[in-house]
Order: structure tokens, then C-alpha cells, then sequence
């Protein structure tokens, strides 16, 4: 039975998803271009298709290596936001969590001289701790006074910004690309330039501990103590705490496991993706990774999926943008439109519910199915967000952006 | 000769698993009281909302006012003088009796061509309601401020105000004190007699031989019987209502006495308003006795039991468990060291709704064995104790134990709430309004389980609203008036009427 109404869950985000590729097509359509040419180019910016022709030492394998790499941090920003929605909590800090972790990881770690058997596990350890250490400020600050976390996460992404902006203009600014000075390959925790069968190519060191992170929460949630606590928590804190559960550690627990999530998306990004750090900015990725959890149902499992999806949009829309001559901004858009159908997911479940809700014989059905008030609201920061920032495609050429920054 | 109003012709509604309504063929009369009366799950709300036009019928043809009728929404009903008072009210707490009224329905006024809201008019019709059905309602009044009663009026008000003529009220007393029961069946008859149609719908047999003039019964979606309610004996109904024989009395042993269980003494409690809930109380209650506690509703004796159940802190005074020391401890500790619950609030408390049966059946054991060996959870082995634990307390459910327990009907929620507090074993069982809004059935059926804890040596402490069910199980009784204990004495030495009056505080 639990498998069917997973089963159910994809089902709705896959109507989504198609829904959104249908409305897009017809704006596509509208500015007279061919929707397949655009989804098909899009599809070989990210790796999924070969493109007609590569440089020099690249191939097909390079853009999808490259794909993985931007999806890395995404998945655990993504897995950030869903641990914290099923206990009920709303994590917009995800942002500021990643900087905070890239940040201090970059100047103790990727500054440092150590050589990259110990660099890399430290980058790692550091992004753990200092978003786990934030995670739980905030879970702390909901637990005890009762201040809400989004008012809280909020406050803190422009403290961390305001904060490591100073630190790195003052301290660690690189004078010609106006960024962090690039940190030591050896913490790097994306190899560049790796040899894979002729082809040149980078290799995300993470991809696969973000799987398996993912595989983690999956199995703390289902199947784990703390994962039926943090659940019972999310779904109904008086009831939670009549059975006994402790719900404020409860609720500091998985504040501090979603920031540790999200600290690690902090390294991945920007001692991954990238070797520095652009000052005074927030990553988009934080605001996307709530609209992906929200596209996964906020399941772990579901977030691979959906992580993989949207950074798909991102990562392919910079070629697609330069071959089929369309902007890359419908990429950003293409985002927001799946989104709207996603949260739609929650009235598609509500429809297949009501069969199932028809069951309740003497009751009445109390409405709203799925996706609640926090999801609406996130759904509307991402699309912003994507708008907003510059260029995503861009983002991931390292040379390019060094190059072109102002 | 009466006039047919509504004739149903062979209705059948099913949901997946279940049977809702099977081949219901009836006829109820303009200007009539027609019950429908049945368990939990019987099918009563499913036939009153195929009626009121939320749910189609699978099969079968509604005829209205001598013609073949397709109710298809709620809407429709309106405008063919349908109304229903649901279970559970649908009012907006921020506006006043007046807004709520008129909602959907405003009359407007042009001014300068823009329409705009007519409260003068819409103020003097239900002003005029309100004065011939007696409903003693202050039009301004916001909802929040107002009692669960006059909520209950404010809904009977919203169908009159859009001139209904047939009236269905869906559980209307499940929610009331005695003395609004009783006004308010006062208020059906004067609708009757003012020439409405009432469907009235519960499991109350007193109210039915109080007010309707027929009554059908359902068992199982299938229609048993009308009765023409004057000719027939309240036993008659109940067990055609059942559909076994139900003795309504429960048997009960003398009981026998052990050592003290539960021993709280000059127990303060203020709430988080800072308003004092408990003052002073003290009681004992031993093994094997089972301590009532009555009162009217408002009186502290919920604070009473969240407090010593552990949910609530305590401000003075002490309690104690089986001798030890436990005012301080948490509710994990109270409930492991032998204190079952069963809370008045079920599905906010007692309950988490969006969970399966049986993660509800493990939720406050979840952490030890057998759900638990470490840190992972046994799911094979709950799924397991839980179909076991389902077949022995009656749960029923759609979809076995992975079903989410928010669609479950009340009785089986109930009784899951039930199960997992007795399996739990304790030595103080706390029941708090445990039968309400249950059937005849499921209501004997708990009782039974309270006396069968009894005797099993076990505390109980009963807190209920309902003097019959205190009188009926009761072995001490103490009554709770204004946070402090008005009276304490053995079941069999106190009358009805003396407890009543110390509930109302007229005897200290």
C-alpha cells in the first residue's frame, strides 16, 4: 500500500513535468522556433545527447561529468530542505548555510598548505560542521523561544552574506576577478582536467556521497528511531509530544542534520563547482533546492530525480541558448513552470485522493491534500531567484566567469 | 395523508473496499422527523451527503417533490431548499453571526451604480429569523466568541436564511452539554411544526424517541427497518440499530480493592494564560477501582489529566505513582513507568492522522523492543503486531494496517487509541471522554474494556461529562467543580441528583 502511494508521487511529478514541457512548447512555438530543436539542444548542453560536433579532447562524457558536478551540491541543498519540511520545519537558509560552510572552508582548508589526502576529507568535515553548528542555531532559536525559522534562516543568509563579504573584500579578494582568491587544487573537491578514455573531463569527487546521503535520509526516515520521531514531529508536534517525544531536541536534531546537509552543498559548490567565491552573492542553488524538494515531495529519494531534472534545465540552457538561438532565460522559466505544475501535484493528489478520502464513510474530507502553505511560498522563491541571478549556463565555466565578472 | 417530499429508489454508493450505501428505498414525508439512525460506518453520512449533493449516487434514482431529480453539488441542493448542519461546522471565527449568514448569498444595494453590500437588510431578516425560532443570537457577535451551541444555531440559521425546507443535521448533539441537546431538539420541533422537513442523523436513541416521528435504520449500508418511533421501545431500536441483541447494562462485579495506584495530592495547575485550572486537588485511586471523575466541561479535569499524564506542569503539590515520586518526570518516563492516556482530544492528540494504523499503534513504543533493535525500527514486526492487535480490538480499516489512520471513522480511531493504552499494560489507565460521539456498539464496547481493566487489577481513572456513563461504571465518585474536588463517595452512595447539583456548584 505505502509503495502504491509512492508510486503515486511519481506519477504526479511526472504529469508535472510533462504538463510544463507542453506549456513551454507553446511559448516555444510562439516565438517561432521548433520546441524539439530546443529540447533536444538543451538535452546535449547537459550531456544527454551527443552534440554534432565537440573541441578538442571533449565529448559527450565531458558535458555529462560536468552535469553531475553542477548537480552535486544541488542534491544536497535539495536533501537540506527535505529533511527539514518532514519535521515540519521550513529551511530557507540553505543559502546562507552553503556560504557560511564554503566560506570558512575555503579559509581554513583552501588556503592551507595540506596536501589532498587530508584537504579534501577536512573541506568536508568543516562544511559538516559549520552548517550543522547553524542548522542547529536555528532549530535552537525554534525550540526555545519559538522563533520561526523562516524569520530566523532568513536573518541569518544576510548576516553569513554580509559577514564573509567583508571578510573576503578585505582579506581574501583576488584583484582581477573580483572574487576569493581561488583556493589549492588539492582541497578541491571537484579533479578538473581528468583523463577518462581519452576525453578530458571533470570528476565531482561528492556525486556519489550525495547519493548515498540521499539513500541515508531515505533509510533515517523510513526506517530509523529518530527518523519516526522527526516525522511525528513534522506531522502533528502535540500529538508527537503526547507520545512521549521530545520535540524541541527533536526539532534541533533535524535543523542540524538538514544545515549539515546544506554545508556540504556548501563545499560542493564552492570548493567543487568552483574554486571561489563570488562576494556579497547568494547561490541559486539554495533557492532551487527548495523548489526541487518540493518537486520530489520532499523524498529524499525523489530529490535525486529532481535534482537531476532541474539542474538539467540549468546546465543544458547555456548551449541550448547559443544552437537553437533562444534565450537561455527559458531555461529559468521552463524551472518556474514545472514548479507551478508541481505544486499543482498537490491538487492531482488531491484528486486521486478523493477516491481514497471517499473511504472516510462518516466523515466529511477536510480538504487540502499534500503540499501546504510552506510549499506555495516556496515555490514562488525559486522562480524569482532563477530570474534574478545571472546567467545559471555561465555559472559553471570556471574560465569564463573569471574572465567576464565585473 | 402524508406528502412524499423525498423518495429514494434503490440507492447504492460504494467506495473502494466498502459498501457505502446498498439498494436504500425510502420515502420521508413533507413537514416530518425522520431519523436515520446507525454505528459509525452504518452509511447514515454517506446517504445524507448523496442528499445534499456531495457525493453521486452509483445506482438508484432521487425523487424530489414528486419529480426525478439529479442532485449534483451542494450548490444545487441550495437552490432546491436543501440545507445541512454538517458535523463539523463550517463557519469563519473572524466574522460576525451576521457575515457568516449572508456568505455566498449577500444582498447587495446599488449605489451610484456600484454594488455594494446591504448589511440593513440583510440585519433585519435575520434579525426576524433569530426572533421567531427564539435562537437568543446577537447578530454582531463574532464566531470566536460565541459557544459551540450558538455556532450550531448560526448553521441552522445560514439554511433558513436561504429558505430551506428540508433540513439535515448530521450528528447535531455529538457536541453539546445536555442542557443544549435539549434545546436544541426543542428548536427541530418548532421547525417541524412551522412546516420543514428534518433528516435528522444519529446514534442517539433518546433524542430519536425525544423528537422524530419515523426512524430507519441502517446496518452495514443496507436499510433494516422504519419504525414509526411512538410504537416502539428505545431496546427494540438498539438492537435492530446493532444488529445483535444488546443488553445496555453493563455487568459490573464488586469491586475489590487494592493498593493505592494513583495518589495526587493538593494538586495546582495554571495553564499558559496563567489562569489557575487545578486548585488543590487531591485523590487516590487504587488497584482495581475505577475512580469517575464528573464535572461539567471546563472545570479543569482535562488540565487534571494532562498533568498527571505529564503533558502539562505542575505548579504545586505532588504526584504519585504506585508510591514513587513522578511530579517531575516526563511523559516517556510517566507513560513507561505504567501510565496509559487515552486523551479527550484524539485526533490532535491522540492520534497523528497522517500516519498508518500501525505507526500509530507503536507511537509510544516505537522506541523499545519488539518495534525497535537499536536505532532501526522492526516495520515487518510492528506490521505484524499491529494486524494481530487490529483483529483483536475490532479496528477496521480499508486498506489493513498501511492505511492512513485520517481515514478511519471515528469509532475505529477510537479504538485504536484504546488498544494501544491497554497494550501498553499500565497500572493507571486515564480515559477521558471516552465514548464520545461513539455508537451504541463501540460505546458498550469500551466500557466493557474499562470494567475488564478493573478487574484485571488495574487503576482507572474515568473523567467524563456524561453522569449516566460515571453512574454506570463508576466505583468511586468524585465530582470536579471549578478546578477543586466539590465531592468524593463511593459509587452507590451518591444520587443523580446530588451529584448534579454539586457539578453545578449549587452544594459545596
Amino acid at each position: 500500500m505505502k509503495a502504491s502511494r509512492r508510486l503515486e508521487g511519481l506519477l504526479v511529478a511526472g504529469v508535472a513535468v510533462l504538463l510544463a514541457l507542453l506549456v513551454i512548447s507553446v511559448i516555444i512555438l510562439a516565438v517561432g522556433k521548433n520546441p524539439l530543436l530546443v529540447f533536444s539542444s538543451l538535452l546535449q548542453g547537459a550531456g544527454w545527447l551527443p552534440k554534432p560536433k565537440y573541441a578538442g579532447g571533449r565529448g559527450v562524457l565531458t558535458d555529462f561529468m560536468g552535469l553531475l558536478d553542477a548537480m552535486t551540491p544541488m542534491l544536497f541543498a535539495a536533501l537540506a530542505v527535505a529533511i527539514a519540511f518532514r519535521a515540519g520545519l521550513f529551511n530557507i537558509g540553505v543559502a546562507g548555510q552553503m556560504l557560511a560552510a564554503g566560506f570558512l572552508a575555503t579559509v581554513i582548508v583552501g588556503y592551507s598548505p595540506l596536501t589532498a589526502v587530508l584537504a579534501k576529507p577536512l573541506v568536508l568535515l568543516v562544511g559538516l560542521a559549520v552548517g550543522g553548528a547553524l542548522g542547529a542555531f536555528v532549530g535552537f532559536l525554534k525550540a526555545r523561544f519559538n522563533i520561526h525559522e523562516v524569520v530566523s534562516t532568513i536573518m541569518l543568509n544576510y548576516i553569513v552574506l554580509y559577514i564573509t563579504s567583508f571578510f573576503i573584500k578585505s582579506y581574501y579578494i583576488d584583484p582581477v576577478s573580483r572574487q576569493s582568491r581561488a583556493i589549492s587544487s588539492e582541497a578541491r573537491l571537484t579533479l578538473m582536467n581528468v583523463d577518462l578514455g581519452g576525453l578530458s573531463s571533470r570528476l565531482p569527487l561528492c556525486f556519489l556521497l550525495a547519493v548515498a546521503l540521499a539513500v541515508l535520509f531515505y533509510l533515517l526516515l523510513a526506517r530509523t528511531r529518530l527518523g519516526f520521531e522527526i516525522r511525528a514531529v513534522g506531522k502533528s508536534r502535540k500529538a508527537a509530544q503526547y507520545s512521549g517525544i521530545n520535540a524541541r531536541r527533536t526539532i534541533v536534531l533535524s535543523m542540524a542534520l538538514s544545515g549539515c546537509s546544506a554545508g556540504l552543498a556548501g563545499v560542493t559548490y564552492y570548493l567543487g563547482c568552483f574554486n571561489s567565491i563570488l562576494p556579497a552573492e547568494l547561490s541559486n542553488i539554495g533557492f532551487d533546492s527548495i523548489a526541487v524538494a518540493l518537486l520530489a515531495n520532499s523524498n529524499p529519494l525523489g530529490s535525486i530525480l529532481s535534482s537531476l531534472l532541474i539542474t538539467t534545465l540549468t546546465y543544458g540552457s547555456n548551449y541550448m541558448s547559443s544552437t537553437a538561438g533562444i534565450s537561455e532565460y527559458i531555461a529559468s522559466l521552463m524551472i518556474g513552470v514545472v514548479l507551478l505544475f508541481s505544486a499543482c501535484g498537490g491538487f492531482f493528489q488531491y484528486l486521486l485522493g478523493r477516491r481514497r478520502k471517499a473511504l472516510e464513510l462518516d466523515k466529511e474530507a477536510t480538504g487540502g491534500a499534500g503540499i501546504g502553505t510552506g510549499g506555495s511560498s516556496g515555490s514562488s522563491n525559486p522562480g524569482a531567484g532563477a530570474g534574478t541571478g545571472d546567467s545559471p549556463g555561465s555559472e559553471y565555466d570556471q574560465d569564463a566567469k573569471a574572465a567576464g565578472q565585473p | 395523508m402524508p406528502q412524499a417530499i423525498i423518495e429514494l429508489r434503490h440507492i447504492s454508493k460504494s467506495f473502494p473496499g466498502i459498501l457505502a450505501n446498498d439498494d436504500i428505498s425510502l420515502t420521508i414525508n413533507q413537514g416530518e422527523i425522520f431519523a436515520i439512525l446507525g454505528e459509525n460506518g452504518a452509511g447514515k453520512s454517506t446517504l445524507a451527503s448523496i442528499l445534499f449533493g456531495m457525493y453521486s449516487p452509483d445506482a438508484g434514482e432521487i425523487w424530489l417533490r414528486g419529480k426525478k431529480t439529479n442532485i449534483t453539488s451542494p450548490a444545487r441542493a441550495v437552490e432546491l431548499d436543501i440545507g445541512m448542519v454538517h458535523q463539523h461546522f463550517k463557519l469563519i471565527s473572524e466574522y460576525s453571526v451576521t457575515e457568516n449568514i449572508i456568505l455566498g448569498d449577500e444582498p447587495l444595494r446599488r449605489l451610484a451604480g456600484i454594488a455594494g453590500l446591504d448589511r440593513k437588510a440583510a440585519g433585519t431578516r435575520i434579525q426576524e429569523l433569530i426572533d421567531c425560532y427564539q435562537f437568543d443570537l446577537a447578530p454582531d457577535a463574532l464566531i470566536e466568541d460565541i459557544g459551540v451551541s450558538s455556532q450550531q444555531r448560526v448553521e441552522i440559521l445560514k439554511m433558513l436564511y436561504r429558505s430551506a425546507e428540508i433540513l439535515i443535521f448530521d450528528e447535531p448533539t455529538a457536541m453539546l452539554t445536555p442542557q443544549e441537546t435539549e434545546r436544541l431538539l426543542a428548536i427541530i420541533r418548532r421547525l417541524r411544526d412551522n412546516g420543514k422537513t428534518i433528516i435528522l442523523i444519529t446514534h442517539k436513541l433518546e433524542e430519536i424517541k425525544l423528537v422524530a416521528d419515523r426512524c430507519a435504520i441502517l446496518n452495514h449500508g443496507r436499510l433494516i427497518e422504519v419504525f414509526d418511533v411512538a410504537s416502539t421501545s428505545t431496546q427494540t431500536m438498539a438492537n435492530r440499530m446493532v444488529g445483535y441483541e444488546l443488553n445496555l447494562n453493563i455487568k459490573k462485579t464488586p469491586p475489590n480493592f487494592g493498593r493505592p495506584v494513583l495518589e495526587v495530592s493538593d494538586l495546582t495547575v495554571y495553564d499558559a494564560l496563567k489562569v489557575k485550572r487545578v486548585d488543590a486537588v487531591s485523590l487516590k485511586v487504587h488497584a482495581g477501582e475505577v475512580f469517575a471523575l464528573a464535572g461539567v466541561a471546563g472545570n479543569g479535569q482535562m488540565e487534571l489529566a494532562d498533568a498527571i499524564a505529564g503533558l502539562m506542569d505542575v505548579h504545586s503539590g505532588s504526584i504519585r505513582l504506585k508510591g514513587e515520586e513522578i511530579t517531575k518526570t516526563t511523559a516517556r518516563r510517566r507513560a513507561c513507568a505504567g501510565i496509559a492516556y487515552i486523551p479527550e482530544d484524539r485526533q490532535q492528540v491522540g492520534l497523528i492522522l497522517d500516519f498508518t494504523v500501525s505507526e500509530n499503534l507503536m507511537s509510544k513504543s516505537y522506541f523499545r523492543p519488539p518495534y525497535c533493535k537499536g536505532p532501526f525500527l522492526q516495520t515487518k514486526a510492528a506490521a505484524r503486531l499491529a494486524e494481530d492487535i487490529c483483529q483483536r480490538y475490532d479496528i477496521r480499516s480499508a486498506q489493513g494496517v498501511a492505511t492512513l489512520v485520517r481515514s478511519l471513522s471515528g469509532g475505529n480511531q477510537q479504538k485504536l487509541i484504546v488498544a494501544r493504552e491497554i497494550e501498553a499494560q499500565g497500572d493507571l489507565v486515564i480515559f477521558v471522554q471516552p465514548t464520545r460521539g461513539l455508537d451504541i456498539g463501540a460505546t458498550l464496547g469500551i466500557r466493557q474494556r474499562i470494567i475488564a481493566e478493573r478487574d484485571k487489577g488495574r487503576a482507572v481513572l474515568l473523567i467524563s461529562l456524561e453522569l449516566e456513563e460515571v453512574k454506570a461504571l463508576a466505583d468511586t465518585i468524585g465530582v470536579i467543580y471549578n478546578g477543586r474536588i466539590a465531592h468524593t463517595a463511593p459509587a452507590s452512595e451518591v444520587g443523580m441528583k446530588e451529584l448534579g447539583e454539586y457539578m453545578l456548584g449549587v452544594r459545596k
